[in-house]
């Protein structure tokens, strides 16, 4: 809970959830590396404990990583974007198009697609906060939509290819020694850590998710902010597009599908209520760090790679019940916004 | 705190112990990997389109047979659906986890070819199999069927159940599918050069869908009503083939053949109305894969040779740039040993 360090010191710390999901990643990590790490014949070190294999977990994790820093203010409000996998990928199809059939520059492409990507958000933001629909219905509906239009563009069958190296660079290759899309990933999570965190801003999308009403009266633009978080999430959804296709040197119309739902997973492990109210970004990215080395760490470890999915389910059960423990146990009233399990009491004011 | 500490450490051993119960055989196969460097075992990464795939399954036998006899560890592991990004982080793991060869199946070749070239690069061996990559990505395929080689076995195939004499018609996919045209082509040629007697009466689409399959295959019945024949060259319209035919009261009279799944055709096989299907064997498939696989690492296949010696078999190694191993003649699955074969 980011606001442990204000309320009893150490101890609030080591309890929080936050502090509990780093302890399952170091464990998970050490235990990879491990099992997951050998020499080879010359004797050169392979596997989990290489630098280039954590960084390839990077690579990997990338994309979902932006959807699901820029889904924890979602659902910090109380909402939740079941499109952001299906923008993705129809953003990859919008600037793979531009490039291809258009003759548009690289940049210029990406700019497109990154337009796309805001009047996505934009369709979202109006459809929720203008005609009061809820997040889940209408991004349900976007999600078929969005996927369904990078579908009619390619017929299903089309997929763009060919780009200039200096663009696959982007997703492929080493940047000062780290993947090319690093530093990208790195500026959009200090960018939302610190709106979420260190703006009023973020203050305001917790005070909505935890009472809308109240948030209404106390005189915050409510519609004005969740507009924000959807169209700021359908711009990244189609920056991680642009790296994806980057990283496959591809653009498809199945690119990200099922993406919405492992951000989804990464923000609720990293402690953010689904309910909204509260959350961290730091929570958000231990999360997805949590899913990034239990996928890769059975790959590298030549493990049975689909159980990934088996595990990381129980690994988000195991770190909510950790974060909740030690509150019952301690036997003092939970405070409710620690608690993502149960439901926020009705906002009367 | 202590209690909290208690908590950690045994959610920390629950989580491990989830994770070694479900790893602890790879562990051990990773472990014994780099022990024996005399005679050196070599670690085979075997992608596939998708692990559940049936197809890819019996082509995971074929390879793990020969891992075993060569004395190689097998990873079989991909996507569980088809999907190309999977792939392509499966294969950058194995970089990283040092593979000595990497056999893939691509879903899509071009995106597939990035990864593999860093493999490359990185002096880890790369061959192909079931469906290739960019020829600049690998260095053999393993190619299970020429279609030549299908086109001759089905018209050799029908030619033999007619007596080889009488009407035929073809069942297709669609009209501009190029596979199909490619078999047909060589349908025809094998026809026109080997039987004088034989008659191609009708070539009609069945769009890859089963109703209408099976309505194009009850119209040829009623518009050639000499029709001993049908040949279905897509998977879906043999067994639709085949229940217009047992519909019509046909059995008998009317023969179907085709390029179908063993699995999809086991009945219809076994009530005798449709005689057999041809296909590759994907165990053999799987086999020869492996075996390229390692002798690519070891040396006793090169880039340049004419054909592939796998104990006392040969394979000829063909192609614009001679690097497509040759799995050979298509199998015929009929009654006889359709029951062996679960794809």
């Amino acid at each position: 809970m980011s606001s442990s360090h204000k309320t009893g010191g150490t101890k609030a710390l080591l309890r929080s959830h936050e502090f509990i999901l780093f302890v399952v990643v170091v464990v998970e990590w050490i235990f990879f590396y491990f099992i997951g790490t050998s020499k080879n014949f010359s004797g050169h070190t392979v596997g989990f404990g290489t630098l280039d294999a954590q960084f390839d977990i990077l690579r990997h994790s990338c994309e979902i990583g932006l959807l699901a820093l820029v889904m924890t203010p979602i659902i910090l409000t109380g909402g939740i974007d079941l499109s952001v996998g299906s923008v993705l990928g129809f953003a990859a199809i919008v600037f793979g198009k531009l490039w291809r059939d258009g003759h548009v520059p690289i940049p210029e492409a990406m700019l497109g697609a990154l337009a796309v990507g805001a009047c996505a958000g934009g369709l979202n933001a109006f459809l929720i906060t203008w005609l009061r629909l809820p997040p889940l219905i209408v991004t349900l509906g976007t999600y078929s939509l969005f996927r369904g239009l990078a579908e009619a563009v390619t017929h299903g069958a089309d997929t763009f290819t060919g780009f200039p190296d200096s663009f696959n660079f982007l997703g492929q290759e080493r940047w000062l020694g780290m993947p090319a899309q690093l530093p990208v990933f790195v500026i959009v999570a200090i960018a939302v850590w610190l709106l979420v965190h260190r703006t009023t801003f973020g203050r305001s999308f917790r005070a909505i998710g935890y009472a809308p009403e109240g948030a209404r009266y106390a005189g915050l633009p409510v519609e004005r902010r969740i507009a924000l978080v959807y169209v700021l999430a359908g711009v990244v959804a189609a920056l991680a597009g642009i790296i994806y296709t980057a990283r496959l040197g591809e653009a498809k119309a199945d690119s990200g599908t099922g993406y919405e739902l492992f951000a989804i997973t990464a923000v609720v492990l990293g402690g953010t209520s689904i309910f909204g109210g509260s959350g961290s970004v730091h929570g958000t990215l231990l999360g997805v760090a949590a899913v990034a080395i239990l996928k890769n760490g059975i790959s590298l470890a030549h493990g049975p790679t689909e159980v990934a999915d088996m595990l990381t389910g129980v690994l988000l059960i195991l770190a909510l019940t950790a974060s909740i423990v030690p509150k019952i146990l301690s036997k003092r009233p939970a405070r409710v916004q620690t608690v993502p399990s149960t439901p926020q009491p009705s906002p009367t004011s | 705190m202590k209690r909290i500490l208690v908590l950690l450490l045994t959610a920390g051993l629950v989580l491990s112990g989830c994770g070694k119960s479900d790893t602890g055989s790879s562990a051990d196969s990773s472990s014994a990997a780099p022990a024996a460097s005399g005679a050196k075992k070599l670690t085979i990464g075997l992608l596939p389109k998708a692990k559940g795939n049936p197809y890819f399954v019996s082509v995971a036998k074929g390879a793990q047979k020969a891992a075993d006899e060569l004395g190689d560890t097998l990873i079989f592991d991909g996507p569980t659906n088809d999907d190309a990004s999977k792939q392509n982080e499966t294969v950058e793991n194995w970089i990283n986890s040092g593979v000595d060869v990497i056999a893939v199946a691509a879903e899509d070749k071009d995106s597939l070819s990035t990864p593999l070239r860093k493999a490359e690069a990185k002096g880890i061996k790369v061959v192909s199999f079931d469906a290739d990559v960019l020829p600049d990505a690998r260095s053999f395929f393993v190619n299970q069927a020429t279609p030549q080689g299908i086109g001759y076995a089905l018209m050799d195939k029908a030619a033999q159940l007619s007596g080889n004499t009488g009407e035929f018609a073809i069942i297709t996919a669609s009209l501009t599918a190029a596979n199909q045209n490619e078999w047909r082509k060589y349908i025809e040629e094998d026809l026109a050069k080997n039987y004088p007697n034989m008659k191609e009466v009708d070539f009609r689409p069945g769009n890859d869908d089963k109703t209408t399959s099976q309505t194009v295959a009850t119209e040829l019945m009623s518009a050639h009503p000499n029709l001993k024949l049908i040949m279905a060259i897509s998977s879906i319209a043999v067994p639709a083939a085949a229940e217009a035919v047992k519909q019509a009261g046909k059995i008998g009279t009317v023969n179907v053949i085709g390029l179908g799944l063993p699995n999809e055709n086991k009945q219809y096989v076994h009530d005798g109305v449709t005689n057999c299907v041809i296909l590759w064997n994907t165990g053999d498939l799987g086999y020869l894969t492996v075996q390229a696989a390692d002798a690519l690492v070891k040396g006793t296949l090169k880039p340049g040779d004419k054909t592939f010696k796998v104990g006392d078999k040969s394979y000829d190694i063909a192609g614009d740039k001679n690097d497509n191993i040759l799995l050979g003649a298509p199998t015929v699955f009929d009654k006889s040993n359709i029951d062996q074969f679960d794809f």
